[in-house]
């Protein structure tokens, strides 16, 4: 055995490398028996696989439980083939493993197997928009919500809503919201066919809603979310969709309900239920109901 | 030596006057729901601190929740304690935040690394037991006691490799730490078994050579037996030799505060207690019966998962709906 010492930093470096890297270089590997002692049963090599097979397994099992949806679409094998080539390229930094997966969307774009063919694989935008989706609802279950303050009401004056702080808007060019509820309905559901697809998460009382929109509502509340405006999102929309204002309003009063309902909203000024005023509104009051 | 002006005595002031909690379990988020219904009779909880702190989620909320009725320990697996690159100071405010927020009778972690240079293997990797890796730890411990103000409770961990270059044996390197630093002890009695039987070594020497009066905290968990090593995997019952090395643990320490961890395979909440309540059988002052024979154990062939996590990854599909 080569007699000379090793640094903690070097030693640790070493052991990291053949643990993230598998031993990237065959230097690497051959010192194994440098560092590690063999035991009665196992030679260094042996017991340094120990910790190299508890470290993909583990990270592996993250992945597949932030990507429940897209792990059974893509099946185990292929899931953690693309998820094995993800730890290579994006070895987690955090002390959190709640953001192991958080390139991983972008990643499966960035590498997709049908990158140099002119036409593209449909299968493999749905799989990337279902990996966007999951990590859209991931991201929402441990974000800043409004919890233990109220929510919106229908009582609330429409100046006064705001998106509240986690609601999470996105398109996607697969309808991903139904297949997600189908794999959590334990069922096994088709790829489904490439359909523009809108989806608002918000999260109310801890609970993770999943509204699916029509193109008309995403661009409003996508107006909504930028401006924090309704008068001018209204507007937006309106010039968007060629229609009058007035047509928006009465889309916006019809929308209003169910969305707070959901929790999309939160009240700058939460009017009391018995409040006598009655707050100026822009849309028809009858279609509030 | 550590800076003169280090409290060492007051640092183990308040390890001797840390309070024995009784028997506790694991918190664990498939058991959320049973204990915010039924809020069960059960003398404390250990919170795994990273599921916690840095969420403003439901964690965050049913953590603070259960602090109000029960005493709540914080358990780290990220603090990377041995390791050779700086200390992460974002990690320990998030701690200390939390720490702030649900006043755990104590704060621990384990005497390991997770990973250097901007890298985490989120496994708990065992440390060469050198002279370099003994002050490199206890300037850290120090730095993180003065950070978080309190002591830090360091944990044994379950080793699968020894290095070549260690010269000093375990409970000699978390004794001198002690000794050093004003920090105590969390004694997982089933690390000891595991480790001991990966590197050759006798558990109940290893047990004795221990300051047991630094030890305010114990921890039982199941393992696996692989015929050549043993994983700890947590995803079973605790097996019978590791329940009488804590029945020796349980006559050397005089009874501190002992958690059941259980993140494999989880069952519901009252087998994990059922499981707990079975150190009840081994708190006498019957004499320890252990006997170093670890060829007793199934031999299983099935993989063996070590330090699983899927018990701390988060369960969203269980938490959303299609309206």
């Amino acid at each position: 055995m080569e007699n000379r010492e090793y640094s903690l930093g070097q030693i640790q470096a070493w052991m990291q490398e053949m643990l993230v890297f598998s031993g990237a270089s065959s230097n690497t590997k051959a010192e194994t028996p440098l560092h590690v002692a063999p035991s009665n049963t196992l030679s260094a090599e042996q017991r340094l696989a120990i910790y190299q097979r508890g470290y993909l397994a583990r990270l592996l099992q993250c992945l597949e439980g932030q990507y429940k949806a897209l792990c059974h679409a893509l099946g185990k094998d292929l899931f953690d083939d693309f998820a094995r080539e993800y730890l290579l390229s994006f070895p987690s930094g955090s002390p959190t493993l709640a953001v192991l997966g958080e390139r991983f969307p972008a990643y499966l774009e960035e590498t997709r197997p049908d990158k140099e063919q002119a036409e593209k694989e449909p299968w493999v935008d749905f799989m990337v928009d279902l990996a966007r989706f999951e990590w859209n609802l991931y991201l929402s279950f441990d974000a800043p919500g409004h919890e233990g303050q109220a929510y919106a009401t229908p009582d609330d004056r429409d100046q006064s809503l705001r998106l509240q702080p986690c609601f999470f808007l996105s398109a996607y060019r697969f309808p991903v919201s139904a297949y997600y509820q189908g794999v959590a309905d334990g069922e096994d559901p088709a790829i489904p066919q490439a359909s523009a697809h809108f989806v608002a998460i918000a999260r109310k009382n801890y609970r993770i809603g999943i509204s699916a929109l029509t193109a008309p509502q995403y661009t409003f509340l996508e107006a909504f979310q930028k401006c924090d405006n309704l008068a001018q999102t209204i507007s937006q929309t309106a010039q968007t969709y060629e229609r009058t204002e007035s047509a928006v309003e009465d889309a916006w009063a019809n929308w209003k309900k169910g969305w707070i309902e959901a929790g999309f909203f939160i009240s700058t000024s939460p009017t009391p239920p018995s409040s006598a005023e009655s707050p100026p509104s822009i849309a028809p009051q009858k279609q509030h109901n | 030596m550590l800076s003169s002006n280090y409290n060492l005595s007051s640092l183990q002031t308040k390890v001797a006057a840390m309070p024995r909690l009784g028997l506790g379990l694991g918190l664990r988020h498939v058991h959320f729901d049973h204990i915010q219904q039924s809020w069960p009779a059960v003398d404390w909880f250990e919170a795994i601190s990273e599921n916690f702190m840095f969420s403003e989620g439901r964690p965050r909320h049913v953590i603070r929740q259960l602090a109000e009725r029960y005493p709540v320990v914080l358990h780290g697996v990220s603090l990377s304690i041995g390791s050779s690159t700086p200390l992460d100071f974002h990690y320990l405010s998030a701690l200390k935040t939390l720490a702030s927020e649900i006043n755990p009778p104590w704060v621990s972690d384990h005497l390991c690394w997770t990973g250097v240079l901007g890298l985490n293997t989120h496994d708990l990797l065992p440390l060469p037991l050198t002279e370099e890796a003994f002050w490199n730890t206890a300037e850290r411990v120090r730095i993180v006691q003065d950070f978080l103000e309190r002591p830090l409770i360091l944990e044994n961990p379950s080793t699968y490799l020894s290095f070549t270059h260690s010269t000093i044996s375990e409970p000699e390197f978390l004794s001198n730490l002690v000794a050093e630093t004003g920090c105590g002890l969390l004694l997982d009695v089933n690390n000891v078994y595991v480790t001991c039987f990966n590197s050759g070594l006798d558990p109940v020497d290893y047990i004795e050579a221990l300051p047991h009066d630094k030890v305010v905290q114990m921890h039982l968990a199941g393992h696996q037996h692989c015929g050549t090593h043993i994983v700890d995997t947590h995803d079973r019952p605790v097996l019978p030799q590791v329940w009488e090395l804590f029945r020796l643990a349980w006559q050397r320490t005089g009874g501190v505060s002992t958690l059941l961890e259980w993140d494999g395979n989880i069952p519901s909440f009252e087998e994990c207690l059922a499981e707990l309540y079975k150190a009840r059988n081994f708190m006498g002052s019957a004499i320890p019966n252990f006997v170093p024979d670890f060829e007793r154990h199934l031999v299983e062939k099935s993989p063996a998962q070590s330090t699983p996590i899927d018990f701390m990854v988060s369960p969203v599909m269980a938490h959303a709906e299609l309206l």
